[in-house]
């Protein structure tokens, strides 16, 4: 309304506006749908489509070969890929949480050097994922690494061990990298979430004889029910698709026993060439990794209500 | 010595009120802080170790480090694994391709998300909040699927191993992120200022450009910085999408350190350092805008 009139009355040289707001709007955010629709829609339903069809990466031309594809997945490794991605996501959504919650807690007591300490745990997070697999192939280095010396030396093991060599130990090994990576994000966002917790609810719970224990889960627990189960679920999502250090780390071995379904996508679409079949994996994936993005996004909604 | 005392004070005085649970909640105060501690203690080792182990590798001479027990503590100190990799020119062309593609990753991303974050802050149209959780969603899918295509995109365009295909593909990570942490950084300038610019004849453009933009320049500086941080981290497209001559440094690591008979543990580490350290340096200038940043998904954990 008033834009109409203010520009009815600048009739000496301002250009009468022919764009509504909201037609304005949408040109603003064209640049950025464009590039997204060309880097991310459409890869994506491409990358699906390839599961109906036999197709490689090196030679051209492909030929439609319907379901067949995802029948072999099924058939074949999706079972286990599941299982194997489960174990790690879960593992590396549970071991950051519980480090990243006690610290959160253990800093926000009264002990002095807790804003330091706050800033210097924050260290792991800022290293890039490869450089943290490099570091601990290092630290679990079957020869000359320092995880067997501090095993033996406590006495856990009695001789060194080669910790990527063997399936249980080698996922033991690439979840502990993730979660070495991972735990400070967590603290931080726990932090962040503890200082919503108000103070009075604490101090009439102690008046009324609530013990510690007893006051973090039936206060400081569902008051933070909203930040728990956002830092769990992106958690969850992120490592469902962790890529860097499964692949730096183990290369998905030994014999397969840490692949996911992120490496064993890119495995067979760029070492196995085979495109339908790294489709397959992914549309199977996709299936389930949607499920989450639309629990993440209606998540998302409830926090911002505007 | 005086600051040590007032800073006891406090502790002393809040246990002598009488209260009927006092003896409890002193045991209780003393639990919590004895617990305090074993968590910054075990979980602040796992932390910092292998952080230790990172430097002291480095500054360990060659010699030494194939070795078993290996020793905790370095009995001389060296620089050589640092001189090693300023003397391989190949580490210094990932350096610069790091460098290039991220810088302007982060400036491409910053212009095309202000618009974007703009429109999705200051106007109310139809479609508006569908358009804000595409973009959202946008960045959960896995990267290792969109490259089945995008490897397939860039060949028939002629890109493979060209800086554009790396700075178009770490758009699909960065460009959400920007967004949202832009959007809101406009949500808290006053609708009432750019009213008043309107009011007083300023076009939407011009509004735009000489008032919203300055005083979102710290938020366009920190989106800005958290998608270098992004680009300069990123392993699977660069991987992929470029050879060694445009390759960044993440896979250029690989390529140079892993794979050989004996890894070179002291150059590797000492790369490690040098390449974490723009990442670092970069987080402490964007310290005050981390909690915002998380929740838009700028930092994984």
């Amino acid at each position: 309304m008033t834009e109409a009139i203010s520009s009815s009355q600048k009739t000496t040289g301002a250009k009468p506006r022919r764009l509504s707001d909201g037609m304005f709007a949408f040109l603003l955010t064209v640049p950025g749908l464009a590039l997204l629709l060309a880097v991310v829609v459409y890869p994506l339903i491409t990358a699906l489509v390839t599961a109906f069809f036999r197709q490689s990466l090196v030679t051209p031309g492909r030929e439609f070969v319907g379901l067949q594809n995802i029948v072999d997945v099924l058939q074949g490794d999706f079972f286990r890929l599941l299982g194997q991605t489960l174990v790690f996501t879960l593992g590396t959504t549970i071991a950051p949480f519980v480090i990243g919650f006690g610290l959160a807690l253990a800093l926000s007591t009264k002990i002095r050097g807790t804003k330091v300490l706050r800033g210097v745990m924050l260290i792991p997070w800022l290293i890039p994922g490869v450089v943290v697999s490099f570091l601990w192939m290092w630290i679990f280095n079957a020869n000359y690494g320092v995880m067997n010396a501090l095993l033996e030396g406590v006495g856990l093991i009695d001789r060194p061990q080669a910790w990527l060599a063997h399936p249980t130990t080698a996922m033991i090994a690439v979840i502990v990298a993730k979660t070495w990576q991972s735990f400070p994000w967590m603290m931080v966002m726990l932090l962040a979430g503890l200082q919503t917790v108000p103070h009075e609810l604490h101090e009439a719970a102690e008046i009324d004889g609530a013990g510690t224990v007893r006051r973090f889960f039936s206060i400081t627990v569902p008051q933070m029910r909203g930040i728990i189960g956002l830092v769990l679920l992106l958690e969850f999502i992120w490592n469902f698709q962790h890529f860097d250090i499964i692949y730096v780390l183990t290369g998905g071995g030994p014999a397969g026993a840490t692949q996911t379904f992120a490496t064993a996508v890119y495995e067979t679409a760029f070492t196995g060439f085979d495109l339908g079949h790294a489709g397959a994996i992914g549309l199977l994936w996709m299936i389930l990794l949607l499920g989450l993005v639309v629990v993440y996004v209606r998540f998302s909604e409830r926090g911002e209500k505007r | 010595m005086t600051a040590v005392l007032e800073q006891h004070a406090p502790a002393t005085t809040t246990t002598t009120p009488p209260a009927p649970h006092r003896r409890r909640l002193r045991s209780d105060r003393r639990a919590v802080k004895v617990s305090a501690w074993i968590a910054i203690v075990v979980f602040g080792g796992f932390a910092l170790l292998p952080v230790y182990w990172l430097l002291a590798t480095s500054l360990t001479p060659r010699t030494q480090v194939f070795s078993y027990p290996p020793r905790l503590f370095p009995s001389e100190i060296t620089f050589d694994a640092y001189a090693a990799l300023a003397a391989n020119p190949a580490l210094f062309g990932y350096l610069r391709n790091s460098i290039v593609v991220s810088v302007i990753t982060a400036v491409l991303s910053v212009i095309v998300s202000a618009y974007m974050g703009y429109a999705f802050s200051k106007f109310r149209y139809r479609g508006r909040r569908s358009l804000m959780y595409f973009v959202l969603a946008s960045q959960m899918f896995p990267q290792a699927l969109l490259l089945i295509t995008l490897y397939a995109v860039f060949s028939a365009y002629g890109l493979l191993n060209t800086y554009t295909a790396l700075v178009l593909s770490f758009t699909t990570f960065t460009l959400p992120l920007c967004v949202w942490m832009l959007k809101g950084f406009f949500d808290t300038i006053p609708d009432e200022l750019i009213e008043a610019a309107r009011v007083d004849g300023a076009s939407r453009l011009r509004i735009i450009h000489s008032i919203v933009m300055p005083l979102a320049a710290p938020g366009l500086v920190a989106a800005g910085l958290f998608a270098f941080v992004r680009g300069w981290n990123d392993f699977i497209f660069a991987l992929t999408l470029a050879g060694p001559d445009k390759q960044t440094l993440p896979p250029g690591l690989v390529n140079t350190f892993i794979g050989e008979a004996s890894t070179a543990w002291p150059e590797l580490m000492a790369a490690s350092l040098v390449v974490s350290l723009p990442v670092a340096i970069a987080f402490i200038a964007l310290q005050r805008y981390l909690v915002g940043g998380l929740t838009a998904g700028a930092v994984k954990g």
